[in-house]
């Protein structure tokens, strides 16, 4: 049987470590680590401990277990839980590859003074993102959907001294901010309109019912509000911007929150409300095609990256649009499979990323890093095997969760199944340039690379971990586990056998053109004119910036006029000169004469007199 | 026949009177006198009730005001003696220190 | 018989609160108050009311308003003092409210005016029943007075004491 106290103590353990380290442990390095690893790791094991309750349980377990928290009228909100397999499957990715980081951040910040503080973030982190996972309702998910934006914002304006960094929070938080906007009318729309029996509800269980009753033109209109969220969250195109400039922040961060879990809260909320998309072939229609577009311009754009992050950020894009894809195309286990196997392959890749970056003395550009692989050879050793899930070969876990996109996408919609294939054309291209440039080769005779070493164990063994599930992701029957009512269908060869092609294919393009190791991008001058556009990211920073500048400064200027004008000169000023002079009028009254106040006094009483005589 | 309202007029009038005298009088020592005007008048009133309603309380309550008024009266005419020390003039209108 | 008296009484007492108020001469003012003092108690005699109407002269007549006099001459004022007009600058409103007053004041006691009442004939106000109640039912008040008066005493010389000083170290 399942146990929801579980469910509680994996949610508040990680506030608990937050909280603990926040009041007392802000000055020892060691003691926060250790406090946030131990919330996180406990959240691990009650996951596991559910995980092994709801396992082979048939029909799947549902639980749900909630308090009322607001009850005013018709309004309720609630706060509770609901578990099944779909949460259980997410919180054990969020709190397993979280552990993951969490061990590994120990040995990557051991040099930083303020690592208590990033300890205390991570794990206010955790308890939001776990608190996204399991929530019941809507309106409980909205809040830990911000919650997780606002420790985004804090994580990745971490080093804040940099104007930088600083920045890249800013902006992360305000286009989730604009996002969160359409989101929210979404949610208010959607609870609106239901009317579950007993009146209006936010509760996923209550809405999944009545759904089928309601009004399909406003469905779409819901639809497309939440997935307004999605797109902020999920950093699909246009709202992209933010997660490139995201890489700011320290690499364990980008690891977790910008690969595994923060990014693919998007396509878990839709996976989780999938019931609201279902029959809507127009808004499934939208989403696919928004996520088709992201995949292909994000994988254009990692091409002509030099920034090792970067370039996993922009691959990170292309593979959320791939899932958001995949569910656009009615397809929520095929976008949770690769959401799980992404989390496993993406998070190595970054770890693998920081591991360099940290032997480099933070070195970055992939220009400046060669011949790795002998230098640091579990580091290298990993990083390959990223790259090759990431590329989608045969027998790594990409392959599969990769596999079964494609196969839905050449059944459903060729067009979509056409960009899908050459994004992960293009992605084993640009993995196999990031991998030929720095790793490949012989190690230089002098520089930063001449004197990289391995990583510590605390940073390596979680690289291992992460690359034994990457290789056997494709083996655990996760679909099976997340809808094992859904239809299954055996594997397409022709989709396995095209999409193996092009992977092998852009590796030895990449190969061709990076294997020896040109000290210049060769890319610079060969794209000619594309180059520039390409590097530019399309212009939609510059295009956002110019709206920024000049529509909603204008805007801005006219509320404070609005402000300075009318309400600080008339309303204030004005309710104070008003006041000054009532004043001098009635200071006359304080003639100091006796007789004026008597005949005052008398002239009151009068006048009393005078309501008593005709009153009677 | 003489009843209770002609006494209450007559006091009315008085009354008005001494109304008349404590705001329209210049000097300080009127305005005293037209005080005890005033004073005269309710224990008129009074008298008068106490003799119409066959109720003691009114003569008594006379009695009392008289007293007080005298009491009244001694302390008022020594602040006047002092104002005249002070500002040479009994006139009300040059107590402005307390004005705005 | 009676209400000749009365209307007698009645004009030399408004006649007089008139000079009260409007005569010019200080001294005027006071001796007219004295007149006032004299009809209000032959009134309270006529109400049967002779302790507090012979109280009233004594009081009055006797103490307050030959200080009023002390005043007036120890001040040394007389018509010549007032070169402006004796009125002060709300003589015309004053005047208006005491007619408001005074209408307003007819109004309330119509009730009174159009419905005759008798004198009650129980009401004998000598100085052996007022003082019997005096030293029963009103002991109290009556003991407080004293006390009152006691503060008076005190207030004056006080007052009296400060000016005495200041005249000391004037000269």
């Amino acid at each position: 049987m399942v146990n929801p106290l579980l469910a509680w103590i994996a949610f508040f353990s990680p506030l608990a470590a937050c909280v603990v380290i926040t009041l007392f442990s802000l000055r020892s390095k060691t003691y926060s680590a250790f406090l946030a690893i131990a919330g996180i790791l406990t959240s691990f094991v009650c996951s596991v401990l559910l995980f092994l309750q709801i396992f082979h349980v048939d029909p799947p377990i549902e639980l749900q277990q909630s308090l009322t928290w607001i009850h005013i009228d018709s309004l309720t909100i609630n706060f509770g839980v609901l578990v099944n397999p779909l949460a259980i499957m997410m919180l054990l990715i969020v709190t397993g590859v979280g552990s993951a980081i969490f061990i590994y951040s120990m040995g990557y910040m051991d040099e930083d003074q303020s690592s208590p503080r990033f300890f205390a973030y991570l794990s206010l982190f955790a308890f939001s993102m776990i608190g996204i996972v399991l929530s019941n309702n809507f309106i409980q998910l909205f809040i830990f959907w911000e919650l997780v934006g606002l420790s985004s914002y804090l994580l990745i304006g971490f080093w804040y001294e940099k104007p930088s960094a600083a920045d890249a929070g800013v902006k992360a938080f305000v286009v989730n901010r604009v996002a969160d906007f359409g989101f929210l009318c979404g949610i208010l729309l959607l609870w609106s309109i239901s009317d579950v029996g007993n009146g209006r509800s936010f509760l996923f269980t209550d809405l999944a019912g009545v759904v089928t009753h309601l009004d399909p033109h406003l469905l779409t209109v819901v639809a497309l509000l939440i997935f307004c969220g999605v797109i902020g969250k999920s950093a699909q195109v246009p709202l992209h911007v933010w997660l490139a400039d995201a890489m700011e922040g320290p690499t364990p961060v980008s690891a977790l929150i910008h690969a595994a879990t923060m990014v693919a809260a998007g396509i878990y909320l839709l996976a989780r409300t999938f019931f609201i998309f279902e029959p809507l072939s127009t808004a499934l229609t939208v989403i696919a095609y928004i996520g088709g577009i992201t995949a292909l311009l994000a994988a254009t754009l990692a091409v002509v990256e030099n920034d090792i992050k970067r370039i996993l950020a922009y691959s990170t894009l292309s593979q959320l649009g791939l899932m958001v894809m995949a569910l656009g195309l009615s397809g929520p286990m095929q976008g949770m499979y690769h959401l799980t196997t992404h989390a496993f392959f993406k998070a190595l890749l970054f770890l693998g990323a920081g591991s360099v970056i940290y032997a480099l003395h933070h070195e970055q550009n992939i220009w400046n890093m060669q011949g790795l692989l002998k230098q640091m050879p579990i580091t290298g050793v990993t990083f390959l095997i990223g790259t090759l899930t990431l590329s989608g070969i045969f027998p790594l876990s990409g392959f599969w969760s990769k596999d079964e996109i494609l196969a839905l996408a050449s059944k459903h919609n060729s067009l979509l199944y056409w960009v899908a294939t050459l994004t992960s054309g293009l992605t084993a291209f640009y993995m196999g340039r990031l991998f030929w440039v720095a790793f490949w080769g012989k190690a230089p005779t002098s520089g930063h690379s001449h004197q990289a070493h391995e990583s510590p164990l605390v940073m390596t063994i979680p690289l291992i971990f992460l690359a034994v599930l990457s290789v056997t992701g494709g083996f655990l029957g996760i679909p099976h586990f997340l809808y094992p009512h859904a239809e299954h269908p055996a594997i397409n060869i022709s989709v396995a056998l095209i999409s193996s092609v092009v992977a092998i294919l852009g590796l030895a393009v990449s190969y061709m053109i990076y294997g020896k190791r040109p000290t210049r991008d060769p890319l610079e001058t060969k794209l000619g004119f594309l180059y520039p556009v390409l590097k530019n990211k399309y212009y939609f920073d510059v295009v956002y910036g110019w709206y920024v500048d000049h529509v909603q400064q204008s805007v801005a200027k006219i509320f404070f006029w609005i402000e300075e004008i009318v309400l600080v000169r008339f309303g204030v000023h004005g309710m104070t000169g008003l006041a000054k002079a009532a004043g001098q009028v009635l200071r006359r009254l304080q003639s100091g004469l006796v007789q004026f106040y008597a005949l005052v006094f008398v002239l009151g009483v009068v006048y009393l007199f005078f309501i008593m005589v005709t009153k009677l | 026949m003489i009843g209770l309202g002609h006494y209450l007029l007559l006091s009315g009038i008085l009354f008005s009177i001494g109304i008349v005298g404590v705001t329209t009088s210049r000097s300080v020592l009127k305005i005293l006198l037209s005080l005890e005007l005033l004073l005269a008048a309710s224990n008129l009133s009074f008298v008068a009730f106490s003799r119409f309603n066959g109720d003691y309380t009114g003569q008594l309550i006379v009695f009392f005001v008289i007293l007080v008024a005298a009491a009244e009266v001694a302390i008022g005419l020594a602040i006047v003696v002092l104002m005249y020390r002070h500002f040479s003039t009994i006139q009300a209108d040059e107590l402005k220190d307390l004005k705005w | 018989m009676s209400s000749f008296f009365f209307y007698l009484f009645a004009t030399i007492l408004i006649l007089a609160s008139l000079a009260v108020v409007l005569a010019r001469n200080p001294l005027y003012n006071v001796l007219s108050l004295i007149i006032v003092i004299f009809s209000l108690s032959s009134l309270f005699i006529l109400l049967e009311a002779s302790f507090v109407g012979v109280i009233l002269l004594l009081v009055y007549g006797g103490a307050v308003l030959v200080f009023f006099l002390f005043v007036v001459m120890c001040l040394n004022l007389n018509s010549q003092t007032f070169t402006t007009t004796q009125q002060s600058r709300f003589r015309l409103l004053g005047w208006f409210i005491g007619l408001m007053f005074l209408s307003e004041f007819s109004l309330a006691i119509k009730s009174f005016l159009e419905t005759p009442t008798i004198q009650s004939a129980s009401i004998r106000g000598t100085i052996e029943i007022i003082g019997k109640i005096l030293f029963t039912d009103y002991l109290l008040p009556f003991e407080l007075t004293s006390l009152l008066l006691l503060i008076a005493v005190f207030g004056i010389v006080s007052l009296a004491q400060g000016a005495l000083k200041t005249d000391g170290e004037g000269t």
